[in-house]
């Protein structure tokens, strides 16, 4: 009964009802909007290392990211590949390069440069063709979302990279990094446009095979390589966001963009329950009044608050949902991980109460005695 | 043994800087099948006193009995639940809760603690509002109701618990008078049909005639009590 009063309040308190719905809606619509370029630009700083396809990264030693390692020696391949448990190794070669555009301008691009016939650490996702058009020497990526910097190169186009003749191929879907426009080429090529000294990679890549111990093949090759940094994937990836969020000012300015989110939903839940609140005194004082006890009045009252927040969330989530759809083919960074969103609906649950503290709060004051003055 | 008995109760209010006696010690016992009407001129005490009757007030000193029980110094969910379990109000204004139908209302009376009130509870509540002349509106909104039918439909939910005290806080002042006369009737019948402790506080002059017996209170004290004036010690059931 007291649940069937709260939503009748609700419903009934047209004006105060929308107002708190609206300091929901902004709060998932707000935060969620910052989590999902905030989980983007995550996605991006380390886009190349989680979709390696690899268990382990190995790199120069004191490795601060995964962008700013020194090159390695190729000969630690043979070495690491007689080690047990170790499926394959691959080196990658990252260089960068100036892509000449359609009308003559350059753009700085990342090669990434991949060796045939594994293609490790190449493209996941592609829009036009696939990974077999990078089977060529002189073919190269370039992703969909780049396509307009890059002077909307057609498939089979010829172009240059530092110079050196590259025909596109391909188009990648997702290839986005957090340094700049990402293209994969053979590693020959990459050789050619970046000139690094000979036998030298950007890093080695190393899958394990089925049932192995990660820890214990990673403590092998640490052994094997002392001079080097050997990382598994997901330490890698966390390394490396967790330098940029630390370096860039990215996480203070997520945290300080989240927090006035949040406040600006709390104060309009805040005010707006407790002008509805004190518009219902004298019905709380009459519940009171009746033999409602003060537990009665809090249970109405959170009730309130719990359904303005599950029906913000819904609201919320759907203008959400239809941000992100709409602006997914975009160039902005948009991600949620699957625990998101639950977490999300969780803390606004939590911070919608919060903000009906203050209603409460008169609400347990009604006096019974009041109704008969 | 009276229902209801207050022994020595006075009350002080403080405005923090002087405290003011609106009170004075009464002695005073209410039984059932009786219909006693409070009266006396605005601040006079009557509504002090009705709130103590009715544990919403804590009385400065003396002793409230409930039933030969002593509730004078209960906590506040204990005092709750005994409102809940023993008394029906009736309030100056109807007070019903605007987004819930009249016959929500009612109900609320019984789920106000969180009980979900059964199919039982629902006829119980159709057939008083059926016996009120509210069938019809058993599902409208209050403010939908002239302001005898709210006034009824405010009765409809003090009687719903089948409460053995029934305060109504001048129940007839915001009615007209042909109003006034039905409600004034249907708290006569519940008295002495339904063997109820109905206490009425007014001063209007027209609900004096349906007074089993009359309670004149003025300055805080009782001036004049047709029972010891008469030395009835219980009144005529019929």
């Amino acid at each position: 009964m007291r649940s069937l009063v709260a939503l009748r309040m609700v419903v009934h308190d047209r004006s105060s009802t929308a107002g708190s719905l609206l300091g929901v809606v902004a709060i998932v619509f707000l935060v969620g909007q910052q989590l999902s370029v905030f989980f983007g630009l995550l996605s991006y700083m380390s886009v190349l290392v989680d979709h390696s396809g690899a268990d382990a990264w190995i790199m120069s030693a004191n490795l601060r990211n995964a962008d700013s390692g020194n090159l390695i020696s190729g000969r630690y391949i043979d070495r690491i590949l007689g080690l047990p448990d170790v499926a394959w190794v691959e080196p990658v070669l990252i260089g960068n390069g100036l892509f000449q555009t359609s009308d003559g301008s350059y753009e700085t691009v990342r090669v990434i440069g991949l060796r045939r016939p594994r293609l490790a650490g190449g493209p996941w996702q592609f829009a036009r063709a696939d990974e077999r058009a990078l089977l060529d020497v002189e073919s190269v990526t370039v992703d969909r979302l780049d396509l307009a910097k890059l002077g909307h190169p057609g498939l089979d186009q010829v172009r240059e990279i530092g110079g050196k003749r590259v025909r596109v191929r391909a188009v990648t879907s997702g290839a986005r990094g957090f340094q700049g426009t990402l293209v994969f080429a053979s590693i020959d090529k990459v050789k050619e446009i970046a000139k690094p000294p000979p036998g030298r990679y950007s890093a080695i890549l190393v899958r394990f095979t089925e049932g192995a111990r990660p820890e214990d093949v990673l403590a092998r090759i640490r052994a094997v390589l002392p001079g080097c940094s050997v990382y598994s994937t997901a330490e890698l990836s966390r390394l490396t966001q967790t330098y940029y969020i630390q370096n860039t000012g990215i996480g203070g300015s997520f945290v300080f963009s989240t927090v006035i989110a949040v406040l600006i939903g709390v104060v309009i839940i805040s005010l707006t329950m407790y002008a509805s609140v004190l518009g219902r005194a004298r019905d709380f004082a009459v519940m009171r009044a009746i033999g409602g006890r003060r537990v009665d009045i809090a249970w109405v009252v959170v009730c309130q608050a719990l359904i303005i927040a599950g029906s913000g969330l819904f609201v919320g989530f759907v203008m959400l949902a239809t941000l992100l759809n709409a602006t997914r083919g975009s160039g902005i960074p948009s991600f949620f991980p699957a625990y998101v969103p639950p977490a999300l609906a969780g803390a606004t649950m939590l911070v919608s109460l919060l903000g009906s503290l203050v209603a409460l709060r008169v609400a347990l004051k009604a006096d019974p005695a009041s109704v008969f003055h | 043994m009276a229902m209801l008995r207050l022994e020595g109760v006075a009350r002080d209010f403080s405005d923090g800087r002087q405290v003011r006696r609106v009170l004075f010690p009464v002695n005073i016992a209410f039984d059932p099948h009786e219909l006693t009407v409070l009266s006396g001129p605005s601040g006079s005490g009557k509504t002090t006193l009705l709130s103590i009757m009715g544990l919403v007030l804590r009385p400065s000193e003396g002793r409230i009995f409930l039933d030969g029980e002593d509730v004078t110094t209960l906590g506040d969910d204990e005092a709750s639940r005994i409102r809940l379990q023993h008394y029906g109000f009736v309030f100056q204004q109807p007070m019903l809760i605007e987004g819930l139908s009249v016959l929500e209302n009612v109900l609320l009376a019984l789920g106000v603690q969180g009980v979900r009130p059964n199919s039982d509870a629902l006829w119980k509540a159709e057939t008083i509002l059926k016996t009120l002349g509210l069938a019809e509106a058993a599902h409208m909104q209050p403010r939908l109701l002239s302001g005898g039918m709210k006034q009824r439909a405010s009765i409809a939910r003090a009687l719903i618990k089948d409460p053995a005290i029934l305060l109504c806080d001048e129940p007839t002042s915001a009615l007209d008078a042909e109003s006034g006369q039905a409600v004034m009737g249907i708290l006569k019948r519940i008295a002495i049909d339904e063997g109820r402790v109905v206490v009425v506080v007014s001063h209007d002059f027209r609900v004096f005639p349906y007074a089993d017996r009359l309670l004149k209170i003025e300055n805080g004290m009782i001036a004049s009590d047709t029972r010891e004036q008469t030395g009835a010690e219980r009144p005529i059931q019929t």
